[in-house]
C-alpha cells in the first residue's frame, strides 16, 4: 500500500498520461495479488512490482501498436493536483512533451534514476539488461531531454 | 585524463566506484565544462523530481485502493516488507526527496537564486524547530518546516529546512546547529518559478554532497531526535 503512490508516479511516465498512468497501476496491483505467491520474501518488493508493470506496459503497447492506435493527445499534460500558475503549468508541460520525444527504452531508463532514485544496478535489474547499456540509455535519454528543455533547464 | 559522458553521468548520480571516483572528481574540478555537465545533470533531475512529485501527494483514486484493502490481511505484509528494506539500508534519497521537494516546492517557489555560507550558528526559533520537529508529524502551516535529516561526513546529524526568514541545511556540533548553506527565505525573494527549480536543485545537490548514506526515515529521525541529535 505503502508503494502506490509511487508505483503510480512511474507508470504516469511510463504511459505518459495520467489517466493511462492509473490504467496501468490498476492493471499491475490486479496482477500482483493475482501472483503474490510469487514473490520471494527477503527481495525487494518495489523491484518485483515495477518489472511487473514494465512488462505490462510492454505487452500492452504492443497490442496498441498492432491495432494502429498510437496517437497520444498533445495537450494532456499532467492533469494531477496541478499548482494552477500559468507558468507552472506551461512549464509541466514541457517536461511531459520532451519525455514523450524519448525513445521507450531511453525514457524508462530515465525514469526508474533521475525519478525513482534506483541505482543503476537496480534499474538494470529491473529493465533486465547490463549496467553498462542502462547507463548508455540514460545518458542519451537525458541529453535528448536537454536538447528539448533548451538551455532554461 | 578522458571521462566518457556515461562516466560523468554515473560520477553526478553518485555510481561511480573507487578509484575511479575519485580520478573523474579530480577531471570535474579543473575543468569548467565537465563541471556544467555534472551541474546539468543534477537539476535536470531535481527538476523531474519536482515534476512528478504532485502524484505523490495526492490521493489515491478507489480504484487504486480498493482491491488491496479487500485482500490486505492475506496479503503480502507491507508493513514488513517496508521493515525489510529499512533494516536493510535501502530506503533511497530519491523515495525520500520526492516528497520532501513537493513538501518545500511552495516555498521554494520564492527562494532566490544563489546562495551565501554563513559560519553562524541557528537562531532560537530555528533551533526549536531544528530539535523538535520531526519530518513525518511536523504542523503543515510550522513557520520552518524540516524537509530532511540525515548524517554528514563527520557522523554528525543534519537536517535540510524551509521557512519564512531562511531555508537550508544546519548540522548539530557541540555549540548548536551550525548553519552550513542558508538562502533567504520566503519573505523576501521574487516569485520566479524557473529560479525556483535551480534553487531546489542546488539544495538538494548540496544535501547529497553533504550527506553520506540515505536520509532517515521517521522512525530513525525520533530515534535522534531521543539522542538530543548526537
Amino acid at each position: 500500500m505503502a508503494l502506490l503512490p509511487r508505483l503510480r508516479r512511474f507508470a504516469a511516465g511510463l504511459a505518459r498520461d495520467p489517466a493511462d498512468g492509473d490504467d496501468l497501476c490498476q492493471a499491475t496491483v490486479m496482477r500482483a495479488l493475482e501472483k503474490r505467491e510469487l514473490w520471494q520474501p527477503g527481495t525487494r518488493l518495489d523491484s518485483w512490482m515495477y518489472r511487473m508493470m514494465r512488462n505490462i506496459w510492454i505487452d500492452d503497447s504492443r497490442a496498441r501498436t498492432r491495432r494502429a492506435e498510437t496517437f497520444v493527445g498533445e495537450e494532456a499534460g499532467l492533469s494531477v493536483a496541478r499548482g494552477g500558475g500559468q507558468e507552472e503549468a506551461v512549464t509541466l508541460g514541457v517536461i511531459d512533451r520532451g519525455l514523450r520525444t524519448l525513445p521507450d527504452e531511453q525514457r524508462e531508463a530515465v525514469l526508474l534514476v533521475m525519478v525513482e532514485g534506483y541505482s543503476y544496478k537496480e534499474a538494470a535489474a529491473i529493465v533486465g539488461c547490463p549496467v553498462g547499456t542502462l547507463n548508455s540509455r540514460l545518458v542519451r535519454g537525458r541529453d535528448a531531454l536537454l536538447a528539448w528543455l533548451g538551455d532554461g533547464v | 585524463m578522458s571521462v566518457t559522458r556515461e562516466e560523468l553521468a554515473a560520477f553526478a548520480d553518485g555510481e561511480l566506484g573507487e578509484p575511479r571516483r575519485s580520478e573523474v572528481e579530480a577531471a570535474v574540478a579543473a575543468e569548467p565544462a565537465m563541471m556544467d555537465e555534472v551541474e546539468r545533470h543534477r537539476t535536470l533531475k531535481a527538476r523531474l523530481a519536482l515534476h512528478f512529485a504532485p502524484i505523490l501527494d495526492s490521493p489515491l483514486p478507489q480504484r487504486l485502493t480498493a482491491p488491496l484493502s479487500a485482500t490486505a490481511s492475506k496479503v503480502v505484509d507491507f508493513g514488513a516488507a517496508k521493515q525489510r528494506r529499512a533494516a536493510r539500508g535501502v530506503a533511497r534519497w530519491g523515495w525520500i526527496l520526492g516528497p520532501a521537494l513537493a513538501a518545500s516546492l511552495a516555498l521554494a517557489v520564492f527562494l532566490p537564486h544563489g546562495s551565501q555560507a554563513p559560519g553562524g550558528y541557528a537562531g532560537p526559533q530555528l533551533t526549536a524547530a531544528l530539535d523538535d520537529q520531526l519530518v513525518a508529524t511536523q504542523a503543515s502551516n510550522a513557520p520552518t518546516r524540516i524537509l530532511l535529516s540525515f548524517r554528514n561526513r563527520g557522523g554528525r546529524f543534519c537536517r535540510a529546512f524551509a521557512g519564512q526568514a531562511q531555508s537550508g541545511i544546519a548540522c548539530k556540533d557541540d555549540q548548536g546547529w551550525r548553519l552550513r548553506v542558508t538562502e533567504a527565505g520566503a519573505a523576501t525573494a521574487p516569485k520566479d518559478y524557473r529560479m525556483a527549480s535551480s534553487s531546489a536543485a542546488a539544495i538538494m545537490a548540496r544535501a547529497q554532497d553533504v550527506a553520506v548514506g540515505p536520509a532517515l526515515d521517521a522512525t530513525e529521525e525520533e530515534a535522534a531526535r531521543g539522542r538530543d541529535w548526537r
